[in-house]
This record gives C-alpha cells, sequence and structure tokens, in this order.
C-alpha cells in the first residue's frame, strides 16, 4: 500500500510541477504592469472593466445552457444504443467526432446559411441568435460529452441494471433519472467540466455569431493589445471557471449522494 | 441468467422469453431525437463543406480542388500532424493514465481528487493564443525555466538545440490540454474497477502487476482507446495554438485550411473545403483502427 | 370681419401646408446631393434602423474604439461588433455567408486590404455609394463607380524593445546582423497575414528586388533565418515587452499604438527602415446585402467626414483625404504635432503588383524560408 501511495505522489507531483509553471510565468508577467514593481494593476483594469462582467456573465449562462442540453441529449442516447441498438454505436462515436474535422469558421457559417433564412429564421433576434449559439456550442462539446459519456456506461452493467429495474415494475423514467443518471455521476461531471471550458473561451463561433458580447471575442479584444492585460485576464478566466467547476462539484455532490446506488468505489 | 444456466447442464433449449420481444421500429425512436440533432446542426451545415470542396472560385463545378490535395506541401502538412496528433495522443495518454491512477486506484485523498477533476476540466480547454503565450513566458528564449536553468545551473537550453518552436516544442504545449482531457475521460473507466476484482486476484495469488497485466487492463483497454482517439481528434483538429506558436513555419494542415478560407492573402475556400473534407478521410481511417483495436479488447467482454 | 379672418387664417394654413408637402416632395423626388436636408434625411433613416453591424475592427487599430464611441455618441446607433480578430477574407466570407441574413451576424460595412478590391466587384459583394467628401479621396484610391474607396494607409516600421535592445537597428541590412541573434519576428504567418506578407514584399522592393520581383523578399529572409536572427513566432505586443521577440516589423500606426499603451514598460522605439519602406492601404465598402444599408452609409459619412479622418489620425493613420485636409487646414495641433514622419522613399504597389506578390510569396514560403521541421 505505502508502495503504490509513493508512485502516485510522484506522477501528481510530476504533473503538477508541469501545469504551475507555465501558469505561474503568466501570473508573474500580468503582475509586471508597473515597470520595476509587482502590482495587481492589470487586474485592477480587468475587474473595473464592465465589459469583462458582462461578457463572463454572456458567456457564463450559454455554458449552463449548453451544458444541461448536451447531457439531456446524449445520456439518453447512448444508453439507448447500448442497450438496444448496438450497431449503431460505430455511427454515433463517427457522427461525434465530426466536430473535430470540420472547422469552427466552417460551422459557424454553415449554421448561419441554414438557420437563417425560411423556415427558422432564427437570426434576426437577438434570442434566436442565443438559441443556435448554445445548439453550435453542444456540437462542439459533443465529442467530449459522448466519450465520457460512453467511458462511464462501459463501467456499468447496463444490461443488468435495466432489467433488473424494469422487473421491479421500474418506468423508463425512473431508470433514466434514479438508476442510470446517479451511476454516470462522475462521467456526467466530467462532460460538464469539458463543456464549461469550450465554452468559456470559445472564439470564432461567437465572434461570428454575437460578437463581443461572448467572452471569449472580448478576450480577443483585450489580448491584441493590452499586454499586461491579457495575461490577468488569462488567468482570471481560468480561476473563474475553475471556480464555477468546483461549484458544479459541490452541487452534483449534494443531491447525488442520497441516490447513488453504485458500488464501483 | 436461470434460462442459460438450464440449457448448460441439460443441453435443452432456453425457455422462452418472460416478455414478448418489443416491436423493432420502436427501438429506434430512442435514437430518433440525436439524430434530429445531428442532420440539423452537423451535417446541414457542413454540406456547405462537401459542396464547396467541389467549386471554384467563380463557383463552377470543379475537380481542381481534390487534385490540388496531392500537392507535396500539402501530403506533407496532413502527415506532420497525424504524427503531432499521435505523438501527443499516446504521450497525453500515458501521463494522464498516471494521473487519474493516482487519484482512483492510487487511493490518494478525496481533496487530491477534486482539484485535479475541477483543475483538469479547465486545463484541457485552456488553448490557443494564452496558452501559447504561458509557454513562451516559461520556454522561450527568455523564458522562466530556461532563465532558470541558464542562471543556476549554466544550461543553456537554446545552444543545446532545444527550441519552442519547433515539432517538439509545439508537441510540449499540446500535452498541456492532451493530460487534463486523458484525466478527465478515464477517470470514469478507473472508477468502474471494482475492488472486488483485485482482492480476488490477490486471494487467488496473483501479484500486482499480474493483476493488472491479466485482469485490470484489459477490461480497461476499449476506454483507453476510446480516449486516445479522442484525444488524437482534440489534436488533430487544433488550430488556435498551433497558429499562435508557431504560425507559418510548422506545416500543419488546420494552418492550411486556415490560410486558404480565413487570412488577408490567399481566398480559395474550395480547395481549403476539400482540405477538410481530406480532414474527414484521415480521421475515418483513424476512427475504423481504432474500431477495430476496440472490437478486438473486447471480445471477451461478449457474452 | 370674423369670416374675413377665418378665411385669412383658412387660407394661410392651405398654402403653408402647400408650400410644406411641396418641401417635402421635393426632398423626396430629388436624388440627395451635398446638401444638409438628403443628410437629415439619411441620419433619420439610419435612426430608424437603429444598429449597425461591424467587423473586424479592434479597437486600438487607427483608434476605432473611438470611431465607433463617437459614432454610437453622435447618432444614437448601437454597434454590433463581430469577430475583432479578423482578416480581410473572414470579412468576404461573412457577406457572403450572410446574403440572406437580415440579423446581427451580417456585417454591414466591411475594411479590407487594397488587393481585394477587385474581386468584391467581380464577386457582387458591395453596393456602390460616393460619400459626401468623395471629390477628395485620391482617384488612385477608389473604385470610379464607388464600389470601395480607401480609408487610410500606414507604412511598415521596426517596433524595438528598447530596453531589450540596446543597438536600434536603423535599416534592413540591419537585421542580418549578429547582434540581433534570435530577435527578430514577423508580425503573422505570410501566408495568411498582410502585415506579414508586406514585410517580405517590402524587404524584396529594397534588398535586389522591386514592385514587380517579389522573390528577393524571400531570398532576404531566408538569409535571415540562416544567420539565426529568426524566431519562427507570430510576435505580438506582449512577446515585444515580454523580451521574447524584441525586434518585428509592424504597421507604424500598430507600433506607435503600442507604444502608447506600454507607456515606457518597457521602452518603444519605431524605426523607419532608412532605405525605404511600403504602404499598405485599406479600402472600405458597405456590403450589398446590408440590413442596414442608411446607418451603413452614414457610418461612412461619418468615417469621411473631418472628424472621422482626424480620429484615424490620431490613431496614427494617415487618412485617405490627408492631403485635402491639410490644405484646409482642418487637422487639431496637437494630432498634427504627433503625426508620424518619414522623408524616406514608400512604395505603393498597384493592385495588380500586391496581388502577384501575394501569390508568389504564399506560395514559396514554406519551401524557401519555412523551417521544414520533421
Amino acid at each position: 500500500m505505502r508502495r503504490k501511495s509513493f508512485w502516485s505522489w510522484v506522477w501528481i507531483a510530476l504533473g503538477a510541477i508541469y501545469f504551475i509553471l507555465p501558469l505561474y510565468a503568466t501570473f508573474d508577467f500580468s503582475l509586471r504592469a508597473k515597470k520595476g514593481v509587482l502590482s495587481f494593476l492589470s487586474y485592477q483594469n480587468i475587474f473595473n472593466d464592465p465589459n469583462f462582467w458582462k461578457t463572463i456573465e454572456f458567456s457564463l449562462v450559454i455554458a449552463v445552457f449548453t451544458i444541461i442540453a448536451s447531457i439531456i441529449l446524449v445520456v439518453p442516447t447512448a444508453y439507448w444504443i447500448r442497450l438496444k441498438l448496438p450497431q449503431l454505436r460505430g455511427m454515433l462515436e463517427f457522427i461525434s467526432m465530426l466536430p473535430f474535422v470540420v472547422p469552427a469558421i466552417v460551422l459557424v457559417f454553415g449554421l448561419i446559411r441554414v438557420f437563417s433564412g425560411a423556415p427558422f429564421f432564427l437570426t434576426n433576434t437577438f434570442f434566436g441568435t442565443d438559441i443556435l449559439l448554445v445548439a453550435a456550442y453542444v456540437v462542439l462539446a459533443l465529442p467530449y460529452v459522448f466519450r465520457s459519456v460512453d467511458t462511464g456506461l462501459a463501467s456499468i452493467d447496463v444490461v443488468s441494471l435495466t432489467e433488473a429495474a424494469q422487473s421491479l415494475g421500474a418506468s423508463w423514467s425512473t431508470i433514466m433519472f434514479k438508476i442510470i443518471f446517479p451511476n454516470l455521476k462522475v462521467a456526467i461531471l466530467s462532460s460538464a467540466f469539458l463543456t464549461l471550458a469550450t465554452v468559456i473561451g470559445e472564439y470564432t463561433i461567437a465572434s461570428f455569431m454575437v460578437g463581443i458580447k461572448a467572452f471569449g471575442p472580448y478576450m480577443s479584444l483585450i489580448g491584441q493589445n493590452r499586454t499586461y492585460e491579457s495575461s490577468s485576464l488569462a488567468i482570471i478566466s481560468f480561476m473563474v471557471t475553475w471556480g464555477f467547476m468546483g461549484l458544479i462539484q459541490l452541487f452534483s455532490r449534494g443531491k447525488a449522494d442520497s441516490s447513488s446506488l453504485s458500488g464501483a468505489r | 441468467m436461470l434460462s442459460k444456466q438450464d440449457s448448460l447442464l441439460n443441453g435443452k433449449r432456453d425457455a422462452p422469453k418472460a416478455r414478448p420481444a418489443p416491436l423493432p421500429w420502436r427501438n429506434w425512436l430512442g435514437v430518433v431525437p440525436f439524430f434530429l440533432f445531428a442532420f440539423f446542426f452537423i451535417a446541414l451545415p457542413s454540406l456547405t463543406l462537401l459542396v464547396g470542396a467541389f467549386r471554384d472560385n467563380a463557383g463552377k463545378l470543379t475537380l481542381q480542388n481534390f487534385v490540388g490535395l496531392f500537392d507535396p506541401s500539402i501530403l506533407n502538412a496532413y502527415w506532420v500532424t497525424i504524427k503531432i496528433s499521435l505523438a501527443t495522443a499516446i504521450g497525453g495518454g500515458l501521463l494522464g493514465f498516471l494521473m487519474a491512477y493516482a487519484v482512483t486506484v492510487g487511493k490518494l485523498p478525496n481533496s487530491v481528487r477534486t482539484s485535479l477533476m475541477t483543475f483538469s476540466g479547465v486545463a484541457s480547454n485552456f488553448a490557443g493564443v494564452p496558452l501559447a503565450f504561458a509557454f513562451i513566458a516559461t520556454l522561450g528564449r527568455t523564458g522562466l525555466v530556461t532563465l532558470l536553468l541558464k542562471n543556476l545551473l549554466g544550461i543553456n537550453l537554446y545552444d543545446q538545440g532545444f527550441s519552442l518552436y519547433s515539432f517538439w516544442g509545439l508537441s510540449l504545449t499540446y500535452m498541456f490540454f492532451q493530460f487534463p482531457l486523458m484525466v478527465l475521460v478515464i477517470t470514469p473507466a478507473l472508477d468502474g474497477l471494482k475492488k472486488d476484482w483485485s482482492e480476488a486476484a490477490a486471494n487467488l495469488g496473483a501479484s500486482q502487476s499480474l493483476y493488472w497485466r491479466k485482469v485490470a487492463l484489459p477490461i480497461l483497454t476499449p476506454s483507453i482507446l476510446g480516449a486516445i482517439i479522442l484525444l488524437f481528434g482534440n489534436s488533430f483538429g487544433a488550430y488556435a495554438t498551433a497558429y499562435s506558436l508557431t504560425g507559418g513555419f510548422i506545416n500543419l494542415i488546420t494552418i492550411v485550411i486556415g490560410s486558404q478560407i480565413k487570412g488577408d492573402i490567399y481566398y480559395n475556400p474550395g480547395l481549403g473545403y476539400a482540405l477538410a473534407v481530406g480532414m474527414i478521410v484521415v480521421m475515418s481511417v483513424m476512427m475504423a483502427i481504432y474500431y477495430m483495436l476496440r472490437r478486438r479488447s473486447e471480445r471477451w467482454l461478449r457474452k | 370681419m370674423r369670416t374675413k379672418t377665418m378665411l385669412f387664417v383658412v387660407s394661410l394654413v392651405v398654402v403653408m401646408s402647400m408650400l410644406l408637402a411641396a418641401c417635402g416632395s421635393t426632398a423626396a423626388t430629388t436624388a440627395p446631393s451635398s446638401g444638409s436636408s438628403s443628410m437629415d434625411t439619411l441620419v433619420a433613416a439610419a435612426k430608424a434602423e437603429g444598429n449597425l453591424t461591424v467587423i473586424a475592427l479592434p479597437h486600438d487599430w487607427c483608434d476605432y474604439g473611438d470611431a465607433l464611441a463617437g459614432f454610437t455618441a453622435k447618432y444614437g446607433i448601437a454597434i454590433n461588433e463581430l469577430n475583432p480578430d479578423g482578416a480581410s477574407a473572414d470579412e468576404i466570407q461573412a457577406i457572403v455567408a450572410n446574403k440572406d441574413n437580415k440579423g446581427p451576424q451580417a456585417p454591414d460595412v466591411i475594411d479590407v486590404g487594397y488587393g481585394f478590391g477587385p474581386q468584391l466587384i467581380s464577386d457582387k459583394l458591395v453596393m456602390p455609394y460616393k460619400v459626401s467628401t468623395w471629390d477628395s479621396i485620391p482617384a488612385d484610391s477608389k473604385d470610379p463607380d464607388g464600389n470601395w474607396y480607401g480609408d487610410y494607409y500606414g507604412v511598415l516600421a521596426f517596433e524595438v524593445n528598447s530596453d531589450v535592445v540596446k543597438n536600434v537597428p536603423a535599416d534592413w541590412s540591419d537585421l542580418l546582423k549578429s547582434d540581433y541573434k534570435g530577435q527578430f519576428a514577423l508580425a503573422g504567418d505570410p501566408r495568411a497575414s498582410a502585415q506579414a506578407q508586406m514585410s517580405v514584399y517590402g524587404a524584396a522592393i529594397y534588398n535586389g528586388g522591386s514592385a514587380d520581383n517579389a522573390q528577393p523578399g524571400l531570398d532576404f529572409f531566408k538569409k535571415i533565418n540562416d544567420a539565426g536572427n529568426f524566431v519562427p513566432v507570430i510576435a505580438k505586443q506582449s512577446t515585444v515587452a515580454k523580451g521574447e521577440t524584441p525586434i518585428i516589423m509592424r504597421w507604424d500606426y500598430s507600433a506607435l499604438a503600442d507604444k502608447d499603451t506600454l507607456a515606457g514598460n518597457p521602452n518603444i522605439a519605431v524605426v523607419y527602415p532608412k532605405s525605404g519602406t511600403i504602404a499598405g492601404v485599406y479600402i472600405q465598402a458597405i456590403s450589398a446585402y446590408a440590413p442596414h444599408p442608411n446607418a451603413a452609409k452614414l457610418w461612412e459619412e461619418y468615417l469621411y467626414s473631418d472628424e472621422g479622418q482626424n480620429i484615424w489620425l490620431k490613431g496614427y493613420c494617415h487618412p485617405i483625404r490627408f492631403t485635402d485636409m491639410q490644405k484646409r487646414n482642418v487637422i487639431p495641433a496637437d494630432i498634427a504635432a504627433k503625426l508620424p514622419t518619414f522623408s524616406g522613399p514608400i512604395a505603393f504597389p498597384t493592385i495588380d503588383q500586391i496581388n502577384a506578390a501575394k501569390k508568389v510569396i504564399g506560395d514559396n514560403w514554406m519551401s524557401v524560408v519555412g523551417a521544414d521541421v520533421k
């Protein structure tokens, strides 16, 4: 047991050094806005900018809707395919990888072309545009969400669980919400994290759909001409995203503990 | 199940199923929402890609764009991109797996696990200009680590031949989002390794390494393969990081596509679309290889 | 008596309304020329549209930040800003993709490189419009039918972090000196960025080539690379400030804007190569599919008014009506004082020359200079 722990600490320590160094280098640079002194001036400049607050709020809201939409879309589908239609699994995997090879700029212009005219007219209103943005992000997050959920499903015996539940008289919604979702808690959490991070920093789609209202284009605007502020903004967005993920983690822990059936750990 | 045991013991045929088999078409209903979504939000918009690949700048139909794919510099671009994607998928997969292992099976405290998971969430998408700059600030000519090594240990990295602005420098930078992605995706699988299995193996006298080789790794292999193909795709499609760090000087296919579709110089979207179709082809080939490998590794799981 | 007064008042009212109606209809039927009544109609129509969508306008590029804010403050029209980091092809793609879209994703106006002018016309992407100050725009900087019109230009200069580089380079040939080992970078990818490509083109003109022969530029950069002076990264303000790429080639207006922003932390020197430099001209156009055509026209009027041109001047760009404004003495003294002055040769390649050079440089960059890294 001791030996196993030792190597575990080694890997984590190595990983930690690798991750912390570049972040520390950025942080160090962001403190040098005043010549020769270390100061938080660049952070103050960001926090005093009302556009920072507006854009990050906008992107966080979009992110939350994207997370909910992707989970509702992907989890039942992946579950159903494992259960009833295993022959479709390959196609599902292939579709889930497509967002990697379709360049974001092609996707955004394609979405605009398809949904701006008849019969959808989604792009004519700001609200419709936001819906389209969420849909675009669900597409972008699809590879990560699907892979996490699929990995999670692989580690639970979907068939037995379902049959046991059905023999006890459970309806499909009970199975979904009281059995499958809690057992996939870790996988869903991973998906939520990945989706949140994807949406917050995304640039191309946001920049052509909503312009500088979103956080990604705002970061780009700052990054072009404000050296120290762009470093502090990178650190701030890192921290904000991390904080939000911590919240999601806390929220999920409270919910799931009572109904978790998994005995894996 | 009881019926199976019956047939094993008595050689009799299986007992009839307790429930009538569901109508086949109803099965397909469950996947309709997803395929509808995929049709409207992935297939239709990407149609521009397929159609545009066959048009030239004047809008006429042509195969010239696909002929352009076989230009040596473009074939080289595909090859370099595949190489960097494989390198970072496997390298990222390895360290990511080890870190995920450390916080699951390795039994590190829960606080370490939570920090690692949330941190991985953020780090997996820390890419593009901020990541490029972070690495320039660390390993560039005036980077933190470079200067540290020079001043403390007298080693001049750049004189030794290292450069951040090279294939390996870019790979190192890519790893920053590949490791965390691996951690996030493989942790559920590692969680699924039931403790009873390792205990049962130990009871039967198996050593740790035997347990891993014969029990744990075979169970994990399908998930590991799935994670690696995800890492491959993630790296294959990466654009912003590569452009910020090495744009113009390392021949990556996403950058070539970018220069045809965006940018100030070229404007040949037809060629850009054809190149993207080429990427889809490469991705499909990789997925086919992955699929083959995964089916083999799952063989013993099928009843 | 009362009937008479009544009659008088009624006829007065009738005559007045007839006069007003006549005035109104005259304004509607005659084509808008220079004259305040047509400008007012334009303003009213633009305000009715309520929004303007622009694309690829960074706030510190020719001080567009002040132009955007000034326009909204003056006319109360909100501006949607798309894709602040975009390049010319992004803007053109955005017009093409949004042909059927009247929403806020469709750009109304674009600001692209000089070389894209002919394509805008042949692809039918723009609607012609001649601003009220049309005649003071030099003839070679505009399309005679009003499809596109030059807005400003800048010239290439060295942007140097003078805290790191003590011996600031003065000319193109200095870039080959061994003092600058690992210190020079371009501000973009020559296959995608106008700034980077013009740097190579400019190098060609003053180092053995000409406006018609861009190949020597590639050879010159190969020499810089072989000398070990070239850093293969895309340089930005942050990499200059960090000292990672202390010498870069930039449009002088961007370099001067960087100098202001950094405010001595570190010190930036903006140096024009002694033997000469090259100008980059940009052009404005209104999208043929603009959802807010009147707002777009008003925006152009604003930009080409003395007020708008002076904003660009504040951002260190040479507005296209510069000579005219100088003659009429409408440039504020404080802005005039900060103007970049360069008396050496400036090359102004024609559209055909630019497009030819683009092809040569773009196609051959990788093979001649590119570190073919394996």
